[in-house]
C-alpha cells in the first residue's frame, strides 16, 4: 500500500527537516526502553529497599538530617547532623521515597505508556474510521445521526469522561507475560507487563470522534471522486467501494492524526494514573503523583518520569509533524504529463 | 418512479425494423435540483432544479456506434451516466435486453453491470490513485467473482498487452502512465468483463490530439473483435465522423436531430446541426459551402429553458409568423429584441442617465430612439420599424410587459408556442 514515491518522499522529508530527526531518535530511544526494559533496568521497578531511599541521580547530591548516637564520656549522646547523601552508580537516576530505582521505573514505565497509546489509537482509529466513512460515504440522514453522537461525545471533557467509565467498569487490567523473564534472560524483574484495559478502552471512547471527523470529510470528497463512480459502474458494492477505494485514499490524514493521538492518549493515561484511576502498576504519571509530596526534598522522583513523557510526546508529534509534510495529499496528485 | 406523461418533445423514436434494439431509452429525464437547503425548505422557496437530460428517447442496436453530441452542458454526460444507472434518473425509463435499468436488483443488476461499462473522460480522475492499474483492471473480476485469481491476473496481462500497454506495468501506479496510457488502461477495465454495451463519455477530450487518433483506433479494433455496441459521447464532431453509425444531437436536454452519420454530416436539416457543423474546421474542401450564419446568443439556462424550440432563442431559421414580409435576417433581429425586452437586458437605465443631463429626468422619446439605434442594426421596412419603436418607447417609459406584449402580438412565432416534433429532426421546418 505504501508506494515507492511515498517511500521517496518520507526519505527526503527526513533527510531536509533536522526536526523530523530528533522525532525519530526520541521515539526510537522511547521503543528502545520499552521493548527491552528487563534487559536495560538496574534494578527490579519494585523492589523496595529502605536503606537506599531517596537517593539522588548521578551528579547531585542531598542532605539529610541524621540522628546519630555516641557514647561521650560514658553518656550516649544523641546528636542530629546533616549528612551529604551521594549518589551511587547503582541507581544512577536516583531512588524514591521507598528505595524503588527511578531509572528501573521509567524504563518499565514506557511499556505501559506506549501499549495504552498504541492500543487505544488503534481502538480509536478502527471506531472512529468506520463512523466516519460511514458517515461520509452516504451521507444524508446517516450522517446527520452519526455524526451528532460524535458532537455529543466532544461536549464531554475527555478526563470527567474517563472518570465516569472507569467508576462504571472498574480497573480492569490485562498481564502479558514478559518473554524475557520467560526465558530467563531477565531475572528477578516483574514476570508480565500489565495493561490497563479499562484506560485502554477509555482513551478511545473519548479519542474516536477525531477520527470520525477526518475519516468522514476524507470520505465525503472521496464519494463524489470519478474512480468511484467507476467502481460503480462495474457493480462494486458500497462495502467494496468504501474498503477499496475510500479507506487507501483517505488513510494518510488519518495516519497523521493517529501519530498526534497516540501522544495526546499518553498525556491522558498519565493523568488518569497521576489521579489514581489506572489498573497498572508501573506508570509514568503514578509515579508522578506519588513524587508529588517530595518535590522539595528528592524532586527527581516526579522530576524523572515528567522527562520521559515530554521526550515521548516531543518526539511523537515531531514524526506526526513529519508523516504530514511527506505525505501532504498536495504532492499525491497532479503528477505525471499527459 | 412515475411515468408522468410529459408532452412528447424532440424526435420521435423510431424502433427500427431489426427488432429490439439492445439500448432503449425512453423519455429519460434527469433534473438536478439546487439550492435544497434547510433555509430554502423552511422558508419555502420553491428549489430550482437544472433540466439537465429533459425527455430524451433514442435506442442503440446492436453492434453498432450511436454519436450523442452537442455542446458542453447540454446533458449528454448526464444523459450516459443516467442511463447506466450511476445516477437516479428523475423520471424516464431505460430497458436493456428489453428490460429496464432501473428495475433491476440482485442477479440482474449485476448482470446488467458485467454487460454495460463506462470510459470517463478524464483518466486521471477515473483511475483510482492508490491502486496498481493491475488491480484496476482486475477488480471487476474480483468483484463479480470470475475465474481463479490466477486467470483474472492472466486475462489482466492479456487486456494490458491487447491495449497496447505491457503485461509487466501490471503493478505500476496510474501516476507514473501518460494520459493516453491511463485511458488505455481505463479501457482495459470497461472491456475485462466483456461487455456488450461501453458508453465512452469523451474518451479523447482529456487527451494530446496526437493521442486521440490512437485511442479512437483502439476503440474501433475492439469494437470489430469483441463485437462490442457503443455510445459514443463528445462535443467534437469531427471525432463523431470517424467512429460513428448513427448520430444524435442533443441541444438544452433534448435530441434535436437522430440520423445516420452520412445524413448528419452531408444533409443535416435541423438548424442547430448545421450550425454545429458550420463550427467544425473544414477538412474535406469539395464539401458543397452552406451559408455560414454564426448563431446569435448565448446558450439558454438550463433552469428555466425556453417554451416551444429550445433553439429559438438562437435559430437563424426560426420561422416568422404567416404574413410576416420580414426577411430572415431581419427576423432574427427582431426575435433577438424581443428576446431582450422579455428577460429586461436592454441598457434603459444606462441610456436615461446618459441623456437626462443635469439631474433632469431623460425624455422617453430619446431613450426610445436611441435604444432603437444601439439594437436593431439593420433596415426595418417602415411598419416593422414603427411597432418595434412603439415597443422600445414602452420599454422607455418602464411598461416592459406592455412591451413584450406588443411584440409577442405581431411576432409570436410558431417556434415559441409549439414545441416540434419529428421522426428525424425536431424542427417546425422538418414536419412530414
Ligand atoms: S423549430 Fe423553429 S426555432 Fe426550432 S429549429 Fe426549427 S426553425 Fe428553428
Amino acid at each position: 500500500m505504501v508506494s515507492d514515491r511515498t517511500k521517496r518522499n518520507l526519505k527526503a522529508e527526513l533527510r531536509e527537516s533536522a526536526l523530523a530527526k530528533l522525532g525519530v531518535a526520541l521515539v526510537a530511544l522511547v521503543l528502545v526502553a520499552a521493548a527491552f526494559a528487563p534487559l536495560l533496568a538496574p534494578h527490579d521497578p519494585t523492589a523496595t529497599d529502605p536503606g537506599n531511599a531517596s537517593l539522588p541521580p548521578l551528579g547531585f547530591s542531598t542532605t539529610e538530617n541524621q540522628t546519630t548516637s555516641e557514647m561521650v564520656d560514658g553518656e550516649i549522646q544523641v546528636v542530629e547532623q546533616e549528612v551529604q547523601v551521594n549518589a551511587t552508580a547503582s541507581h544512577p537516576l536516583g531512588t524514591d521515597s521507598v528505595g524503588r530505582d527511578v531509572l528501573s521505573r521509567v524504563l518499565f514505565g514506557a511499556r505501559t505508556s506506549l501499549l495504552v497509546g498504541i492500543f487505544g489509537t488503534a481502538l480509536a482509529v478502527a471506531l472512529g474510521v468506520v463512523v466516519g466513512l460511514t458517515a461520509g460515504y452516504y451521507g444524508g440522514r446517516v450522517d446527520d445521526g452519526l455524526m451528532r453522537v460524535a458532537d455529543v461525545m466532544l461536549a464531554f471533557p475527555s478526563l470527567v469522561l474517563a472518570i465516569a467509565l472507569i467508576g462504571l467498569w472498574g480497573r480492569q487490567s490485562i498481564a502479558i507475560p514478559d518473554p524475557f523473564v520467560r526465558l530467563g534472560l531477565a531475572p528477578g524483574m516483574p514476570e508480565s507487563a500489565v495493561i490497563p484495559g479499562t484506560v485502554v478502552v477509555v482513551v478511545a471512547l473519548v479519542n474516536w470522534v477525531w477520527f470520525a471527523r477526518v475519516a468522514r470529510g476524507e470520505a465525503l470528497s472521496i464519494r463524489s471522486a470519478e474512480y468511484v463512480t467507476a467502481a460503480r459502474a462495474i457493480g462494486a458494492s458500497d462495502r467494496t467501494i468504501i474498503r477499496e477505494h475510500v479507506l487507501p485514499n483517505s488513510i494518510t490524514p488519518i495516519l497523521v492524526l493517529a501519530t498526534i493521538q497516540i501522544a495526546a492518549i499518553i498525556l491522558l493515561e498519565s493523568a488518569l494514573s497521576f489521579l489514581g484511576f489506572s489498573g497498572a502498576n508501573l506508570s509514568w504519571g503514578l509515579d508522578i503523583a506519588q513524587g508529588r509530596d517530595y518535590l522539595a526534598s528528592s524532586w527527581w522522583i516526579a522530576t524523572m518520569p515528567g522527562i520521559a513523557i515530554v521526550i515521548s510526546v516531543v518526539g511523537i508529534n515531531l514524526i506526526g509533524d513529519w508523516l504530514r509534510d511527506a505525505l501532504d495529499p498536495g504532492v499525491d496528485q497532479g503528477e505525471g504529463g499527459v | 418512479m412515475g411515468r408522468a406523461g410529459t408532452a412528447t418533445t424532440g424526435v420521435t423514436r423510431s424502433v427500427s425494423a431489426d427488432g429490439e434494439p439492445l439500448v432503449d431509452v425512453d423519455e429519460l429525464v434527469k433534473h438536478f435540483v439546487e439550492n435544497d437547503t434547510l433555509v430554502d425548505r423552511l422558508t419555502g422557496t420553491e428549489p430550482t432544479a437544472v433540466r439537465a437530460v429533459d425527455g430524451v428517447s433514442f435506442a442503440v442496436h446492436r453492434g453498432e456506434t450511436l454519436g450523442l453530441v452537442g455542446e458542453s452542458g447540454c446533458g449528454k454526460s448526464t444523459a450516459g451516466k443516467t442511463l447506466l444507472g450511476l445516477q437516479e434518473p428523475t423520471d424516464g425509463d431505460v430497458r436493456f435486453r428489453g428490460e429496464s435499468v432501473y428495475d433491476r436488483s440482485g442477479a440482474a443488476l449485476a448482470e446488467f453491470r458485467r454487460e454495460a461499462s463506462i470510459v470517463f473522460q478524464d483518466p486521471f480522475s477515473s483511475l483510482d490513485p492508490r491502486k496498481t492499474v493491475g488491480a484496476t483492471v482486475k477488480q471487476p473480476m474480483d468483484v463479480h467473482d470470475v475465474g481463479t485469481l490466477a486467470e483474472r491476473r492472466e486475462r489482466v496481462r492479456d487486456l494490458l498487452e491487447r491495449v497496447g500497454l505491457s503485461a509487466d506495468q501490471f503493478d505500476r501506479y496510474p501516476h507514473e502512465f501518460s494520459g493516453g496510457q491511463r485511458q488505455r488502461v481505463a479501457i482495459a477495465r470497461a472491456l475485462v468483463l466483456e461487455p456488450d454495451f461501453v458508453v465512452l463519455d469523451e474518451p479523447t477530450s482529456a487527451l494530446d490530439v496526437s493521442v486521440q487518433a490512437q485511442i479512437l483506433n483502439l476503440l474501433a479494433d475492439l469494437q470489430a473483435e469483441m463485437g462490442l455496441t457503443y455510445l459514443f459521447i463528445s462535443h467534437d464532431l469531427s471525432v463523431i465522423r470517424h467512429i460513428c453509425d448513427r448520430v444524435a444531437v442533443m441541444y438544452l436536454g433534448e435530441l434535436v436531430e437522430v440520423a445516420p452519420a452520412g445524413g448528419i454530416f452531408e444533409n443535416p436539416r435541423h438548424p442547430y446541426t448545421q450550425a454545429l457543423l458550420e463550427s467544425v474546421p473544414r477538412v474535406d474542401t469539395t464539401e458543397r459551402d452552406r451559408d455560414v450564419v454564426p448563431l446569435s446568443g448565448d446558450v439558454p439556462s438550463p433552469r428555466d429553458p425556453p417554451s416551444g424550440c429550445r433553439f429559438r432563442t438562437r435559430c437563424p431559421e426560426v420561422i416568422p409568423p404567416d404574413g410576416c414580409d420580414l426577411s430572415q435576417q431581419a427576423f432574427r433581429a427582431v426575435m433577438d429584441l424581443r428576446g431582450r425586452v422579455e428577460n429586461g437586458t436592454l441598457p434603459v437605465g444606462r441610456l436615461r442617465t446618459e441623456l437626462g443631463a443635469d439631474g433632469e429626468r431623460a425624455d422617453p422619446e430619446a431613450v426610445a430612439e436611441r435604444l432603437y439605434d444601439r439594437t436593431v442594426d439593420r433596415e426595418l421596412p417602415a411598419d416593422h420599424a414603427a411597432s418595434v419603436r412603439d415597443a422600445l418607447r414602452a420599454v422607455a417609459e418602464g411598461r416592459d410587459a406592455e412591451a413584450a406584449k406588443l411584440l409577442r402580438e405581431r411576432y409570436e412565432t410558431v417556434c415559441e408556442t409549439t414545441p416540434p416534433t419529428g421522426e428525424r429532426a425536431a424542427c417546425h421546418l422538418h414536419e412530414d
